[in-house]
């Protein structure tokens, strides 16, 4: 990060390729901000003038596909956008250091401590890895991190609220959920803690990056949460969009036969729902209303799986974690995860 | 280019037609065909702070440079599958500084387009609906037991003129005897789906319940006895039946008792299509 820092109050940086002159640099911001109005009035236009009837040209089933996916979308959006604004404030708007200078030197009761900061950090697994590369350039250690990766989707007030909104206290999934979470990533803390060098779990490149830690880019504040505000929106956004039009074509396109055939056997179920959460990656805030549709129809235990395991490893969170931890480490850290998700929710089939 | 300003803007296109499609709906009232209205005053405050940053943000451009991505959120997410270019991590390093590949990148931007589009298309353009017996025979009508397993409401001494679908459904399920519902009349108002036990005699008045939004949608439905019924009214159709309860004169055991109806009207789609 050797590249000059602008002024907050001058230019941003700019692709290359755009010249550099005073005179543009005057007219950005207003610029942008009519194209930005302009954008707005356009998508409200045609949210306006868009008939209000289609006929019979969309068959029912296409139409409910419609309705459901657009369902989950209205209903998550808010949950996300709250998500977004609590990880501004703790990570723009707090003191540098903040959450790493008080935790407890006993390396277990450490553990405990990060794999609750979640509950500071109400954000979705998608925010969590830019914060947990952040914390190990500031001391945490690779073990530690992966504490914090794993437990923070699950332990915040966000998906606890949305949890308990989707299903209450029936069957014990909200306590299976939280419990879950909270073992398994204190768990896998654990069993990388003991590994002899740990370093070698990053990625070469992180590594380096570790050699510049305390590298901050200097600029507003204002400035700085807009910036995550986009970056934000964009890891989030689409992986919601598709998930929800996942859930929608799932909810009409799969025949309700089989979908009560693998819901209802106990050991099926839960891998069902497993492989589901690896696939659709969507976000833990907002999870809870996703899985909703097929409360009646799979166990209980096959939900917990799918909430437990769906935060800590899916697709996305794959994607994401592999700017920072090896092919290798991730793969051990999904068989982990995976095995203990599933027999959690064996676990939870027997007993309810 | 166009890879770049596609991570760039995604985000916030997407959080926009998101915005725009909410406040419209919450302005026409609409909002209630896709989540419970519990939820109405946090989805509108959210999507307004939400519209503050993407104005803001269209006036700022982003702080760092495509260069500096490694400590961006946004760039990870536009890697690419995590596994699909490495056998060993010994080669990490030499692929991780290899430029990207332009079909890959391509590919990224015909996805993000494709997401854009459709979220646009279902959002904006689309005409909100609510939900329709399709649903309603996917999910089988009246089988949820969480829904149905809250206590029904008074029947004696209740003011039966204000009991919706779901009340009806709840006392038909509680009380399988037909002299409990003796000189009761009982009028009900929702959309026609046949009855899968006996498609040709019976057909359902059916309202979705809706604890959270409208993907948790449980269709409940009073039985009503008319044989023939299909050629009368269409499936989807609302209608405002009135009669009495009596016992199945097939005998069913599925459907032990029945709405004898008096009078059926159809009508407009409410305002509020689902009961809570």
């Amino acid at each position: 990060m050797s590249r000059t820092l602008a002024p907050a109050h001058s230019a941003p940086p700019r692709p290359p390729t755009r010249p550099r002159s005073p005179r543009s640099t005057r007219q950005r911001p207003a610029l942008g901000l009519s194209l930005g109005v302009a954008l707005v009035l356009l998508f409200a236009g045609i949210r306006m003038f868009a008939p209000e009837s289609v006929g019979d040209v969309l068959s029912n089933s296409v139409q409910d596909f419609f309705t459901l996916s657009i369902s989950v979308v209205i209903e998550s959006l808010p949950f996300v956008f709250l998500g977004i604004l609590l990880s501004i404030v703790v990570q723009v708007w707090l003191p540098e250091g903040f959450l790493l200078r008080h935790l407890p030197r006993n390396v277990v009761a450490r553990r405990v401590t990060i794999s609750l900061l979640g509950v500071l950090l109400p954000v979705c697994e998608c925010g969590n890895v830019p914060l947990a590369r952040g914390l190990i350039l500031r001391g945490l250690t690779v073990g530690e991190s992966l504490t914090f990766l794993l437990a923070a989707p699950i332990l915040n007030p966000v998906t606890i609220i949305t949890t308990y909104q989707a299903f209450g206290w029936s069957d014990g999934i909200l306590v299976a959920r939280i419990l879950g979470g909270f073992v398994i990533a204190n768990l896998i803390g654990w069993i990388y803690s003991r590994h002899s060098s740990p370093m070698s779990l990053l990625t070469p490149k992180f590594q380096a990056s570790c050699a510049h830690a305390h590298d901050e880019v200097r600029t507003t504040r204002t400035r700085r949460s807009v910036d995550m505000f986009t970056a934000e929106t964009a890891a989030m956004l689409p992986a919601l969009f598709v998930g929800s039009a996942i859930a929608g074509l799932i909810q009409v396109g799969v025949s309700r036969d089989l979908l009560v055939t693998l819901g209802q056997n106990p050991v099926l179920s839960v891998f069902a729902l497993m492989a589901l959460a690896f696939v659709i990656s969507i976000c833990s805030n907002v999870d809870a209303f996703f899985i909703l549709a097929f409360g009646s129809t799979f166990m209980p235990g096959a939900i917990v799986a799918f909430l437990v395991f769906g935060p800590m490893i899916d697709v996305k969170m794959l994607a994401l974690m592999r700017t920072t931890f090896t092919a290798r480490t991730l793969v051990q850290l999904t068989v982990i995860v995976g095995l203990a998700s599933a027999a959690l929710g064996l676990a939870v089939n027997t007993i309810a | 280019m166009l890879e770049r300003l596609i991570a760039r803007w995604q985000g916030i296109l997407l959080a926009l037609i998101g915005i725009v499609a909410t406040v419209w709906l919450a302005a026409t009232d609409r909002l209630g065909l896709y989540i419970h209205p519990r939820y109405f005053w946090f989805t509108v405050i959210m999507a307004a702070i939400a519209a503050v940053f993407v104005v803001v943000a269209f006036a700022m451009t982003p702080l760092r440079e495509p260069a500096d991505e490694a400590t961006d959120a946004a760039a990870p997410a536009e890697r690419g599958q995590p596994d699909d270019h490495d056998h060993e991590h010994a080669h990490d390093h030499a692929h991780d500084e290899a430029p990207r590949s332009p079909v890959r990148g391509s590919l990224r931007v015909a996805l993000a387009a494709t997401i854009l589009v459709g979220a646009a298309a279902s959002l904006l353009v689309l005409p909100p609906a609510t939900l329709t017996s399709a649903t309603a025979s996917q999910r089988s009508i009246n089988s949820s037991g969480a829904t149905l397993e809250q206590s029904g409401p008074a029947l004696v001494g209740g003011d039966t003129s204000q009991f919706t679908v779901k009340d009806w459904a709840l006392l038909l399920r509680q009380n399988p005897d037909a002299e409990y519902f003796a000189d009761q009349a009982i009028q009900v108002t929702g959309f026609v789906t046949e009855s899968p036990d006996d498609p040709d005699n019976v057909f359902y008045v059916a309202r979705f319940v809706v604890t959270c939004c409208a993907v948790d949608a449980q269709p409940v439905g009073v039985p009503v006895y008319l044989p023939g019924w299909a050629e009368r009214f269409e499936p989807d159709e609302w209608v405002a039946a009135s009669g009495a309860i009596v016992p199945n004169p097939a005998g069913s055991s599925a459907l032990p008792l029945l709405m004898e109806p008096t009078d059926l009207t159809v009508i407009e789609q409410p305002d509020q299509p689902y009961v809570f």
